[in-house]
């Protein structure tokens, strides 16, 4: 602003250094001019009465310059160079020049004064001369008032240049300082809600909304950030807790089989006991039931573990072919039981081969379980009736003796088991690991059952 | 100018001692006829006279029939005994008027006068004045004369001593009776210290 106002002023000042030098320049010359014209009028006036020594007459002349304010001293000079006449009349001969000096006028200390030839246009002969004698104190008065007028001007133009300057850069500056407050205010407090105040719709409204927008881009992409950490850290959780329960029960189903072995170990091994005949052979036969019974913990485990790192190898499959192999397979499951297949057409699905062999191995052979009491025993393998463009929804279907559908949800849990173990024996990873690989393949599984009617499991593949 | 410090009395003794020996050169210039010897000097009195004549030449407007052609010369006349010598044609000489050159001619008889404009008449032409100045009516000629009594005469100009100091007296009235001249005295002379009232010397 300051820098503003120097210029403007710089200007001003010469403008009207200009305009005052013009009109001293102007002045001067049209006081020469005025002069000149004035000293001729009066020496043409007065020829006749230098020309015949009338000094009355020359006195009179002159007395008229009273008319001219401006002019202080005048006189005549004969044609001898001496004084004849002189204005005011009551002046000392040192008022004028002792003689006649080049004809012309000129400037000297504050007065313009000046020679004229008195002659008679007729003739050729010079009678004498007129002197003028103009006090310019009327031009330096007038110079003076214009100087006055211009740095009046100057100054006033100086304030109003200042005053508006002051208004139109709070309408700038306001906005301005509002947007840094608030981008302070942000940064200070990382609080993304704040928002600037704007002040117009001009060029800084605009940056004022552009602004007021990025704040509220950064707010939302703050709160779905959050949400997001808020969502990992439930899942972190949900993981961690998981792997603990997986822990505590992987630690307490281990240890089920491992006391059975410990004790018939020890008995075996006391050497005060007095144990009947054959029954050694049984508690070696219950040790290594038990031995197999962790094998086989340990390795469903293992297994259930690996679905986590390995990566899918995804082909078109046969579920009709496979289904069929799988019941085939688990015909020692069956042991000469009667067990009922009813296989609906199954279309082709998308997936890991090995995975949903897992897959089904794990839904009949839970299937085959649970209908033991039942004879005959039915197992359905079907597709549900879906929207045309949806995942085909597929299921797998037993006449068994179901479960309560309160406990639906703990089914597919690692090592939950609703049914006590020497009911019907697992170890409670089968459908956890059902689950993962559904999972894995992008689809979904619930369950539906009744208690001693049977159930049913649904699962999709995408 | 200091010549003219003379007092009114001291001025009429010397004029009528001049008086007197222009009286005697007259009647020498008489006698001798041709090859008559240099006229004297003037005295500083017409050697201003004769400046005023000059100077009067200058306010005074003749009328353009008064000149024969455009390039005619001015003439000044000297009409009786010429008080002023050779000095009236040494100051007209190379001198103009409205561009016009300066002649002086000298006459002894008004009669003889044929084209003049300004005319000085002497003192030894007095006794005839009143016929002079008759003939010379209505010729466009500036009378100048040098007796007390020129303009109650009827003549125009005159140049009488003043408290020492040579003045100009110009009769405006008798300069406009004479209407058929139609000459026209410049407003700068028509002051009241020159205008002669009618009626006055």
């Amino acid at each position: 602003m300051t820098m503003i106002l120097v210029t403007s002023g710089v200007v001003l000042v010469l403008t009207c250094a200009a305009f005052v030098g013009y009109e001293l320049l102007t002045y001067r010359r049209s006081a020469v001019q005025q002069l000149a014209t004035l000293g001729e009028i009066i020496a043409a006036e007065s020829t006749g009465a230098v020309a015949f020594e009338d000094q009355r007459n020359a006195t009179e002349i002159l007395g008229a310059l009273k008319a001219e304010r401006q002019i202080v001293a005048a006189c005549l000079y004969d044609r001898q160079g001496k004084i004849f006449s002189r204005y005011p009349a009551e002046a000392r001969d040192d008022a004028f020049p002792s003689t006649p000096q080049p004809d012309g006028y000129r400037f000297a200390d504050g007065h313009l004064t000046g020679f004229t030839p008195v002659v008679q246009a007729k003739g050729s002969g010079r009678f004498g001369t007129l002197y003028l004698n103009s006090d310019m104190g009327a031009m330096y008065e007038r110079l003076r008032l214009y100087g006055g007028i211009a740095a009046g001007v100057v100054l006033f133009t100086s304030l109003v240049a200042y005053l508006l300057s002051r208004t139109l850069q709070r309408q700038i500056s306001q906005p301005i300082l509002s947007l840094a407050d608030t981008a302070k205010a942000v940064s200070d407090r990382h609080d993304y809600g704040v928002r600037a105040s704007k002040h117009g719709e001009d060029e800084l409204g605009v940056l004022t909304d552009a602004f007021n927008h990025m704040l509220a881009q950064i707010q939302e992409q703050n709160d779905v950030l959050e949400k997001r950490v808020r969502e990992r850290t439930a899942e972190l959780e949900a993981a961690n807790n998981e792997l603990e329960a997986f822990c505590s029960s992987a630690a307490h189903d281990l240890r089920t089989p491992l006391r059975t072995i410990t004790g018939f170990a020890d008995v075996l091994l006391d050497p005060r006991a007095k144990l009947p005949p054959g029954a050694a052979e049984r508690y070696i036969r219950m040790i290594r039931d038990g031995s197999g019974q962790m094998s086989e913990l340990i390795t469903d485990l293992l297994s259930f573990s690996r679905l986590g790192r390995q990566e899918l190898s995804r082909q078109m499959v046969d579920l009709d072919q496979l289904c069929r192999e799988v019941f085939q397979d688990l015909a020692s499951e069956r042991g000469g039981r009667k067990v009922e297949l009813r296989l609906h057409p199954l279309p082709p699905a998308e997936g890991d081969l090995a995975l949903l062999r897992v897959v089904f191995v794990n839904l009949l052979s839970n299937a085959h379980k649970y209908t033991r009491p039942r004879d005959p025993a039915v197992i359905e393998i079907g597709v549900a009736v879906c929207a045309p463009g949806e995942a085909p929804v597929y299921f797998v279907r037993d006449n068994g003796v179901g479960f309560d559908m309160a406990d639906a949800e703990k089914l597919f849990g690692v090592f939950q088991r609703l049914h006590h173990a020497h009911e019907f024996e697992g170890t409670g990873v089968g459908l956890a690991t059902v689950r993962r690989i559904i999972d894995r393949h992008g689809g979904r599984i619930w369950a539906e059952a009744a208690p001693g009617v049977g159930a049913t499991f649904f699962f999709t593949l995408a | 100018m200091a010549l003219l410090t003379w007092s009114a009395g001291e001025r009429r003794g010397s004029a009528g001692r001049w008086g007197g020996a222009w009286l005697a050169g007259l009647t020498v210039l008489g006698a001798l006829a041709i090859g008559a010897p240099p006229p004297p000097e003037a005295s500083t009195e017409y050697q201003l006279k004769a400046a005023f004549l000059f100077k009067v030449a200058q306010f005074v407007a003749w009328p353009s029939r008064a000149f024969r052609e455009a390039e005619s010369p001015f003439v000044i006349g000297v009409l009786g005994d010429d008080p002023f010598g050779p000095y009236l044609d040494e100051l007209v000489q190379g001198e103009r008027i409205e561009g016009r050159p300066l002649v002086v001619q000298r006459y002894q008889r008004v009669e003889d006068i044929v084209a003049c404009h300004l005319l000085f008449i002497s003192r030894s032409e007095a006794p005839t004045l009143d016929k002079d100045l008759a003939l010379l009516k209505g010729r466009s000629v500036l009378t100048v004369g040098d007796t007390d009594t020129f303009t109650q005469q009827g003549g125009m100009v005159r140049f009488p001593v003043e408290a020492g100091k040579i003045r100009l007296k110009i009769s405006i009235a008798n300069v406009e009776a004479d209407k058929a001249s139609e000459l026209v005295v410049s407003s700068k002379v028509r002051t009241p210290a020159i205008v002669v009232p009618p009626g006055k010397d």
